[in-house]
């Protein structure tokens, strides 16, 4: 048997024999299940959820039919019934749900006003989103490192301070050939648990088999290969286990909390976005105030976006419902510039987080799933565009019936438009990260290496 | 000739100490070569550099004809060495432990060899299969022992091999080297004990400060001589 495979073997025994690092790896493996787990309930639920927003709306068209059992005036329909523009979960999400916990993953809508229900969501327990996603994405992207920490801190040092590393180099190995060989069998058994776990995961969560598997997998392994690089590269200081310890574990702080916190201070500083709030305030003054203007000067701007409506009957009596979704458009249309500055500033702050994430390997890991995962920003922003772009359809499938006065039937219910969006993965940014993430890794390594010639050897 | 051990002009600075001044020594196969000295003498320095654990400063140190700084792998399949404190992985047992070390060196010995071997270097049978982790310093020095002997080196690196080992281990340690020795292996031993050393080798060397005062031929004075001697050397 050639050497390395010797140490590989003795490697075992001794791991074996400390039951600290059993204890250690089984909890890893404990959390991961655990991450599995919560994922997947967490998207089951999700998925219950929007399951039940369809029986909401049969409920609600029930309702409407009670009310009105015969035809009916198109406006008080478009007022009363409510229907949902829904996000659906990638397979994926389950693996790395990303924000899925903290943007609204359904809107209610109804023919008003646009833009003051797409921020309308559902109050959350902002202590629950404070402590975050426990799925399989954040056990390896946070956890996995202090497991890598906890197996190698001491993968040099270990043998000066137990004596063994004179016995150990007066045989005909060298130390880089030790040094290799702990490091991949800590290896085996890191990537060896992070690989089971990813593909208990794929198979619980039923994900879509495709070109993200691999891609998965593959920043799953460069990942831990990227702390074992650490590892590699703070033994080679051949310092002593409890500087090797707190050094990896300052990194670890430092790469996980302490630069990510600064990225996000520095992130909100430079790229501003304004609050929803304020886009739903100024709406609601311009609706409001849509109510004191002269209803000809309403509808003219109205006439502007539909010209079509132009030749219809003019507006009879103190209330029409057709001038009350008018003035109810022209508030949408008044904070069109706000709602796109929201939003294309929302995304100039993702980019620039994605430019950023090379000083944090674990911000560029968590983004490269999310990615994956369509549980990204950008992927709810998509989102909010197909929910604009389904309230443009209701409004165009609302609008002949108030504007030509027709009235609105039974069947008219099943003809109305229904939304569905299933988030994609954006394999762009997902590949972009994968290539930083290996940069990482080579730097590290290459770091290790050169301190390891650098540095002469001691056995003591 | 080829010499089993050779120095030529080795020295050794750190920093601001020249811990070897300078060694030419030549040690053939077979011989039993005991370096008295001081803590601090750069007797384990002298060790080191033929281990390849630290670089010379200049000249260069010899295995087998082999120079240690050029082939600092190859060197150790010629040579073997025991420590002043041998340690070893706690978590294993004696055997596993002699057979880590033996497979690394390339020998694959049946459980019943690698038994023989502990035995033969005054492990009791039943202590082998226990872990290492609760031996004596003695019993763990006697593994160091059974892992020298197992590799069958040409050359066999000493550092103080029989501290810890009580007066009867440290005499069949001592009749274990002269059968070694026999056997041609060369045996090089640092040590303080200057009547094994008397008792065991072919030559003494003297080490002060870095530097080989003197070498004598181990017939050429009694043990009390010697001890003069090296005191004398002490306190110049």
């Amino acid at each position: 048997m050639k050497p390395f495979w010797i140490l590989i073997k003795y490697e075992w025994l001794n791991f074996r024999a400390y039951r600290g690092l059993v204890i250690l790896s089984t909890l890893a493996l404990v959390a991961g299940l655990y991450g599995i787990y919560y994922g997947t309930t967490e998207v089951e639920r999700q998925r219950e959820n929007i399951a039940g927003l369809e029986v909401l709306t049969q409920h609600n068209v029930a309702e409407m039919k009670t009310k009105y059992p015969s035809e009916a005036d198109a406006g008080d329909i478009g007022y009363y019934h409510s229907t949902f523009a829904v996000h659906h979960p990638d397979s994926w999400a389950s693996l790395s749900l990303g924000q899925r916990d903290v943007n609204p993953y359904y809107i209610k809508l109804r023919l008003l006003n646009l833009q003051s229900q797409l921020y309308d969501s559902e109050n959350i327990n902002p202590l629950k989103v404070l402590s975050g996603n426990f799925d399989l994405a954040f056990v390896l992207v946070y956890l996995f490192p202090l497991l890598i920490i906890g197996l190698c801190f001491n993968i040099l040092s270990i043998e000066k301070e137990q004596g063994t590393l004179p016995l150990l180099l007066s045989q005909p190995i060298s130390l880089p050939l030790i040094v290799g060989a702990k490091l991949t069998f800590r290896m085996m058994v890191v990537l060896g648990m992070a690989l089971l776990l990813s593909i208990v995961a794929m198979v619980w969560g039923a994900v879509v088999p495709d070109a993200r598997i691999a891609l998965w997998l593959g920043v799953v392994v460069l990942y831990c290969v990227f702390w074992f690089g650490m590892a590699f590269l703070v033994a080679a200081l051949q310092k002593n286990s409890a500087f090797n310890a707190v050094t990896l574990l300052g990194v670890w702080l430092l790469l996980t909390i302490i630069i990510p916190a600064l990225l996000n201070v520095y992130v909100s500083i430079r790229q501003p976005v304004p609050q929803a709030l304020a886009l739903t305030i100024k709406q609601r003054e311009v609706v409001h105030g849509g109510w004191d203007k002269p209803k000809r000067e309403t509808m003219e701007a109205f006439f502007v976006r539909y010209p079509q409506y132009r030749d219809t009957a003019e507006i009879q009596g103190r209330f029409a419902w057709k001038w009350y979704y008018a003035f109810h458009l022209l508030g949408d249309i008044a904070v069109e510039d706000l709602a796109k500055e929201y939003q294309s500033s929302l995304q100039a702050r993702h980019d620039l987080v994605q430019n950023l994430n090379v000083l944090s390997v674990p911000v560029n890991v968590q983004g490269i799933f999310n990615a994956m995962a369509g549980s990204d920003l950008p992927s709810y922003l998509q989102f909010l565009q197909s929910a604009t772009h389904y309230h443009d359809t209701l409004r165009e499938f609302y609008y002949p019936f108030l504007f030509k006065q027709v009235g609105f039937t039974h069947a008219d219910y099943a003809r109305e438009p229904r939304h569905s969006f299933t988030s994609t993965s954006d394999m762009p940014s997902a590949k972009n990260g994968l290539v930083k993430l290996l940069l990482s890794v080579l730097v590290v390594f290459a770091a290790g290496l050169l301190l390891f010639r650098w540095k002469e050897a001691s056995v003591k | 000739m080829k010499f089993a051990l050779e120095a030529r002009q080795l020295k050794k600075q750190y920093q601001d100490k020249l811990a070897l001044k300078g060694l030419d020594l030549q040690i053939e196969p077979g011989e039993i070569f005991c370096l008295l000295g001081q803590n601090g003498a750069g007797k384990s320095t002298t060790i080191n550099l033929f281990l390849g654990f630290i670089r010379p400063t200049s000249g260069a140190a010899y295995i087998n004809g082999l120079e240690v700084a050029a082939n600092p792998i190859k060197v150790k399949e010629y040579l073997a060495y025991i420590p002043e404190n041998v340690m070893l992985y706690p978590n294993l047992t004696g055997l596993e432990n002699l057979a880590l070390f033996s497979n690394l060196a390339s020998f694959d010995y049946s459980q019943e060899e690698l038994m023989t071997y502990l035995v033969q270097a005054g492990l009791p049978g039943e202590a082998a299969k226990r872990k290492v982790g609760a031996y004596s310093k003695g019993m763990r020095q006697k593994v160091g022992i059974a892992i020298a002997v197992a590799k069958h080196a040409k050359v066999l690196l000493l550092d103080e091999p029989t501290s810890g080992l009580d007066p009867k281990a440290s005499n069949e340690f001592s009749e274990l080297l002269l059968q070694l020795s026999a056997n041609g292996t060369a045996i090089f031993m640092a040590t303080h004990d200057i009547f094994r050393a008397k008792e065991v080798g072919t030559r003494v060397g003297i080490m002060r400060e870095g530097e080989l005062v003197d070498l004598l031929g181990t017939t050429e004075l009694n043990a009390n001589e010697l001890e003069k001697l090296y005191l004398n050397y002490m306190h110049a």
